[in-house]
């Protein structure tokens, strides 16, 4: 399943958690979590599959003062296998009570870094055994790098401040490209009209579908249109 | 080989750290004659302090022979700041899947050891692949790469030619700097790997390169063992060995140490 079929219908902006829970669903996941910061307003916004008593026990605790997978992780710009982090006294403290509400200590976060400094991160956690899981984790990989983004952009652009500052800037070329889109012509031709690689084509696409936030290449002309910047035919 | 350090590390490498930003202090500072900061002999520029991810090439001497750095696209990196002239002041390219690679640089006074092809040496080569290889296994499927000329070609004979560029050329310095594009494949991992008949494992494990980095300082090891204390001739000696940036240096550095040593003996 692609990535935007998988969110096909959330539609509301503020609706995240829906969005962790169909991502945890459609690749088998144990646990699904969004965790970042607003660098404006300073706010810390969380969304997890995980169950409301854990979740009750970890804001009690603390442990987002501690929580490795969010401190430590998101400083990377790679995804990090929860593997790599080190068996530090606060990682044993989390994930010891973790493993008493059912919680693997296997797992990855894919960090995100927003223009501003922003930062954020998607954490997944399995049951699986650990070569099933890289097999998984290799298949889903790119999904959860483009999830990562969007949730991320979502909730620090839902941020009234932010949402101004962060007006979408596109190339001309990105702009050109979803006009020729919005005129009908596929990606093959549009590289044969600007003599650039298809693939070129692509990494524009994905770029203004990022900056639009919008997970397809539909829902990124309808917002390109919205805001002026495509004219329709 | 390899050794890859990012935030989560690079507490364990600080002292390969500062050899790398040596050498790029003698390349870009030096070499290319780009418009670069250097301070102690070392450059570093804003994004070093962003926690970027580096692929450091240790040689068997344990000498730091090359490096790559990486940023993420979606945040603050070179194309968005400072190298936004090539992209003629439009907005950088913004993309989970992409990432950007800066600082690509090879120590070529040392290639001589480590033999080439073509042209292009064995360390290049590994660190092609290096960076290749961490990219996919991270999920990303196009690099941007900020280059001049002279990688643009070496790229192109090592089966790592560019599939396209963004913007235009524009000076940088004394060299013109230009983004290209690679994709991240395996096919393009295969083509220079077959072009540089290279088989193995490029990366180091945290204790291989602790390892190797360890051999580096094996000659001065020994004249510090002797618990002698450090008078001005052993300090200028040793100055002029850790300054030494190619092999001829360090061979004459080496060779006037072993002259003052017999004549100290002998006197």
């Amino acid at each position: 399943m692609k990535p935007e079929d998988l969110l096909f219908g959330v539609q509301d902006d503020t609706d995240v958690s829906e969005m962790l829970r169909r991502i945890r669903d459609s690749y088998g996941l144990d646990h699904v979590a969004y965790a970042g910061s607003n660098p404006v307003t300073g706010r810390v916004f969380g969304k997890m599959t995980y169950s409301e008593e854990w979740q009750s026990h970890y804001l009690a605790n603390a442990f987002y003062n501690i929580d490795p997978t969010l401190h430590e992780a998101r400083r990377s710009i790679a995804p990090v296998d929860w593997s790599r982090l080190d068996r530090s006294e606060n990682f044993r403290t989390v994930f010891r009570a973790a493993h008493d509400f059912g919680i693997s200590d296997q797992g990855l976060t894919v960090p995100v870094r927003g223009p501003l400094g922003d930062v954020g991160g998607l954490s997944v956690t399995t049951s699986l055994n650990v070569n099933e899981w890289q097999s998984l984790r290799r298949e889903i990989i790119k999904d959860l790098q483009a999830f990562a983004v969007h949730i991320h952009d979502k909730v620090v652009t839902s941020d009234s401040p932010l949402n101004t500052i962060m007006a979408p800037q596109l190339s001309s070329r990105e702009i050109e490209i979803l006009q020729w889109i919005a005129a009908g012509k596929s990606q093959q031709d549009i590289g044969d009209i600007l003599s650039i690689s298809h693939r070129t084509v692509e990494v524009h696409l994905r770029s203004a579908r990022t900056k639009l936030n919008a997970l397809t290449t539909a829902q990124a002309i309808g917002r390109a249109i919205a805001i002026g910047l495509v004219h329709p035919e | 080989m390899l050794l890859v350090v990012d935030a989560l590390n690079r507490h364990r490498f600080e002292d390969i750290l500062e050899e790398m930003f040596r050498l790029r202090a003698r390349v870009f500072g030096g070499r290319l004659g780009w418009e670069v900061s250097v301070a102690d002999g070392m450059e570093r520029d804003q994004f070093d302090a962003l926690d970027p991810a580096y692929a450091i090439g240790i040689d068997d001497e344990g000498n730091v022979v090359s490096c790559v750095r990486a940023l993420q696209t979606t945040g603050p990196h070179m194309l968005s700041d400072v190298f936004a002239d090539i992209l003629g002041g439009e907005p950088p390219l913004r993309d989970p899947l992409v990432w950007e690679s800066t600082r690509f640089c090879v120590d070529t006074t040392r290639l001589t050891a480590a033999g080439g092809m073509q042209g292009v040496s064995r360390a290049t080569c590994e660190l092609m692949i290096a960076s290749l290889e961490t990219a996919l296994e991270a999920g990303i499927s196009d690099i941007v790469t900020v280059i001049d000329p002279v990688m643009n070609r070496v790229l192109k004979r090592s089966g790592n030619a560019p599939y396209d560029y963004l913007g235009k050329t524009v000076p940088m310095g004394k060299v013109p700097a230009m983004a290209a594009l690679l994709d991240v494949t395996p096919e393009r991992i295969k083509a220079i790997r077959d072009f540089a008949g290279i088989d193995y494992n490029v990366f180091l494990t945290e204790d291989e390169a602790r390892d190797r980095f360890a051999r580096r300082g094996a000659e001065v090891a020994p004249l510090l063992a002797a618990g002698q204390p450090m008078d001005k001739l052993q300090t200028y000696c040793l100055e002029q060995l850790s300054a030494a940036s190619t092999e001829e240096e360090r061979a004459k550095a080496i060779e006037l140490m072993d002259a003052l040593t017999a004549y100290a003996r002998a006197h």
